[in-house]
């Protein structure tokens, strides 16, 4: 495949991040949002966990968006798909009586069986995505959204979860779970309009886990992937001239005195991690290229960390570059 | 107490430690690297891994051993400091077989183990259901601590959307056995078919309706011959959950939180903090993962490190040892570029676990710090530096 073949990520309808824990997925998906809304999209961001983060992210002073959601910016809606809100509202759907779904869902143990029953929270927050994809402008106005941005939830690759709806339909010989299931694979499944957005660190293991998630998703899953997005990278410390820097500086006498600055021994040490660290992304960065067989778009390692909106602001940029293949 | 006898009685008194955090914290290094430096200490200690990096598992011996505890061996041992009379084993957790283990032992006979293997609500229980990860490993840490081999178990938990999903579980899984819906479940009239939803309560024709109505009839007729089976073991398996929460929540045992550097990984850890205390369990103290450090010496350099004068002495020193052709001038302006980016990650590091820490510490727990090291941890030699930090040694 050649590079530049790449759609950009705003011509997707649904784009759902994933990646292991600890690769900035979260804010990954805060950043795609928001360049979503800069370019005048009708954005749905999306998140599962427990914790809430990405409206805090995009905004300090945003209220909690919940199930019901909240518009945190102009054209950009957040909210939380709490599994159980989302069951009692398809319910509703399926059965017309909300009183009885409201009695149904708050009944104890319904609760317990459904607390221990595998499969259906992926099933029916997929259900609910699936849902949101099918507004359109016959449904009051405001209500479509041309891009609707999932932030999977960490556990396992989060790949197990996109899997749920082809397990269901293997599983269960016939009904609604089952005409259900298909139709979230269907949307799934069309490469048109769904893409799943990979995070990953350019560390060893991050390295090794990228490759396995990809391949399932494109393999087993059949869920469309163009391009990886590798997180934090170091970029180059030192111009070439001088790349061996932290060699150089290790040769001085280690104690000298320079004023406001460290000695030579610290500075040393400073040049050896920066340039270690740099050399392990790049290294790892051209194995993720390797054997994913997809082009890179890196986001750097942000000095300050991940604070806020300004962090977000310039990653959301970073993230519209073209996807390449790195020499 | 002081913090850092925290930690010393902890690996010197616990017979299970219990390494908790989010996903890419890196639980599973700290959790090895723990058991090392107690088997330093001169106890057997073991560590139980979910899903390790093959090269850790190549490292620890843990890879295709079926659910059984491997020593490391002697001479391994002899090389990361750990005298003869302690001892370090792994074991990589098997879920399916701990799964079946349990039914092997609670079965009633070899008809009712065999109908539970090969019903398919138990073959997606025992793969997917929700806890079942964390419900077999607290059960494996169990049955190894009751096979008294180790007197130290340190656990690696899997990585869980809910925090405390592994301690959850077992609860779960008995309200749910003793459940009224489950009861109904395995009436005979249901499972033979007849779906006689009149013969129960109200609240229940409802439940059972709407189940009907989510998931066709089929599932219900799986789950209801699954729960059948079940039932003819629950006994068993019931006081089984009880003990493997009395050990979890008892004296023995203990919690360490571990935690990334900056501040989203410090806003999970401090959630995850809360609910750990909801939940009445013992938190030893929390080790900071990969974080950026200063080294010991000399203070990290403010804004005016790029000061003309400290920039020319460098300069004239590296010229000195370097040689003329050697660009000194950008040489020295980049190591104090440098020297800035990185006193900037400390910083914003320390930034970021402050407030944590001051939580810990005002708790009177353990505070500890594991510094990013140039290369990633993999190998026996990595996990004895992580140790060498989590015991407070200094980098050489």
């Amino acid at each position: 495949m050649a590079a530049g073949t790449q759609r950009s990520l705003l011509e997707y309808r649904l784009v759902i991040v994933t990646g292991k824990g600890g690769t900035g997925k979260t804010t990954v998906s805060a950043a795609l949002a928001l360049a979503g809304a800069r370019a005048g999209l009708r954005v749905l961001v999306a998140e599962m966990g427990p914790d809430e983060q990405i409206p805090r992210l995009l905004d300090p002073r945003a209220p909690r968006a919940g199930y019901a959601g909240c518009a945190i910016l102009p054209g950009l809606r957040a909210m939380r798909i709490e599994p159980f809100e989302a069951l009692a509202e398809y319910l509703g759907l399926q059965l017309g009586v909300r009183a009885i779904v409201d009695a149904v869902v708050r009944n104890r143990a319904f609760r317990q069986l459904m607390t221990a029953a595998p499969g259906w929270r992926e099933l029916i927050t997929l259900g609910k995505i699936w849902h949101l994809a099918q507004l359109d402008s016959e449904d009051p106005p405001g209500r479509r959204f041309d891009l609707i941005v999932v932030d999977a939830p960490a556990t396992g690759h989060g790949v197990a979860f996109l899997d749920v709806p082809r397990v269901v339909v293997s599983a269960v010989r016939a009904g609604p779970l089952r005409a259900h299931a298909q139709r979230v694979e269907r949307m799934l499944e069309d490469s048109d309009q769904t893409l799943v957005l990979p995070v990953a660190l350019a560390e060893e293991l991050p390295a090794r886990e990228i490759a396995e998630l990809t391949d399932r998703v494109r393999n087993e899953i059949g869920i469309s992937i163009d391009r990886v997005i590798v997180n934090a990278v170091v970029g180059p410390p030192f111009p070439d001239a001088i790349r061996d820097l932290d060699e150089a500086l290790a040769r001085l006498d280690g104690d000298l005195e320079l004023g406001a600055l460290p000695p030579p021994r610290v500075l040393a040490r400073c040049a050896h991690h920066l340039r270690s660290r740099h050399e392990l992304n790049r290294r790892f960065t051209a194995e993720i290229q390797h054997t994913t067989g997809l082009p890179i778009v890196e986001l750097p390692r942000l000095p300050e960390g991940i604070q806020g909106p300004d962090q977000i602001s310039s990653l959301a940029s970073a993230l519209l570059a073209k996807p390449v293949f790195l020499k | 107490m002081k913090p850092d006898a925290k930690l010393d009685a902890m690996l010197a008194d616990r017979e299970v430690i219990v390494c908790v955090g989010c996903g890419g914290a890196g639980k599973t290094t700290v959790a090895a690297a723990l058991a090392l430096e107690a088997a330093r200490r001169g106890r057997k200690a073991l560590v139980l891994t979910i899903d390790p990096a093959r090269r850790l598992a190549d490292a620890l011996g843990v890879e295709s051993l079926g659910n059984h505890p491997q020593a490391i061996p002697r001479e391994t041992l002899d090389a990361l400091g750990v005298p003869g009379w302690g001892n370090l084993s792994a074991v990589m957790l098997d879920m399916k077989r701990t799964f079946d283990d349990l039914v092997e032992r609670f079965a009633e006979s070899a008809a009712v183990r065999d109908r539970i293997f090969e019903n398919p609500i138990y073959q997606h229980v025992s793969n997917a259901l929700a806890g079942s990860v964390e419900y077999s490993a607290m059960e494996k840490v169990f049955e190894l601590h009751e096979s008294g081999a180790f007197d130290l178990i340190v656990v690696d938990t899997p990585p869980a959307q809910h925090a405390l999903d592994f301690l959850e579980a077992p609860q779960r899984l008995l309200e749910f056995l003793d459940s009224r819906l489950v009861k109904m479940l395995i009436h005979p009239a249901f499972a033979a078919g007849r779906f006689g939803f009149r013969l129960f309560h109200r609240g229940t024709q409802w439940v059972l309706q709407v189940l009907e109505r989510i998931t066709g009839i089929g599932f219900l007729e799986d789950l209801s011959e699954f729960l059948i089976a079940f039932d003819a073991m629950a006994d068993g398996f019931r006081d089984r959950a009880h003990r493997v929460r009395s050990l979890l929540l008892g004296p023995e045992s203990t919690f360490v939180l571990v935690s990334g550097p900056g501040s989203e990984s410090a806003r999970h850890a401090s959630d995850f903090l809360d609910r750990l205390e909801g939940y009445g369990v013992s938190l030893a103290g929390v080790l900071v993962n990969r974080i950026r450090l200063w080294p010991s010496e000399g203070s990290p350099p403010r804004g005016d490190a790029q000061q003309s004068a400290d920039i020319e002495a460098l300069r004239d020193a590296l010229r000195a040892s370097e040689g003329a052709d050697y660009p000194a001038q950008l040489a020295a302006e980049a190591a104090a570029k440098a020297a800035t980016r990185y006193a900037e990650w400390v910083r914003s590091d320390a930034r970021s676990a402050q407030p944590l820490r001051e939580r810990i510490e005002a708790q009177g727990r353990f505070w500890g710090c594991i510094p990013e090291f140039e290369r990633d941890v993999h190998d026996l030699s990595g996990l004895g530096r992580v140790a060498d930090r989590i015991a407070g040694k200094e980098e050489p």
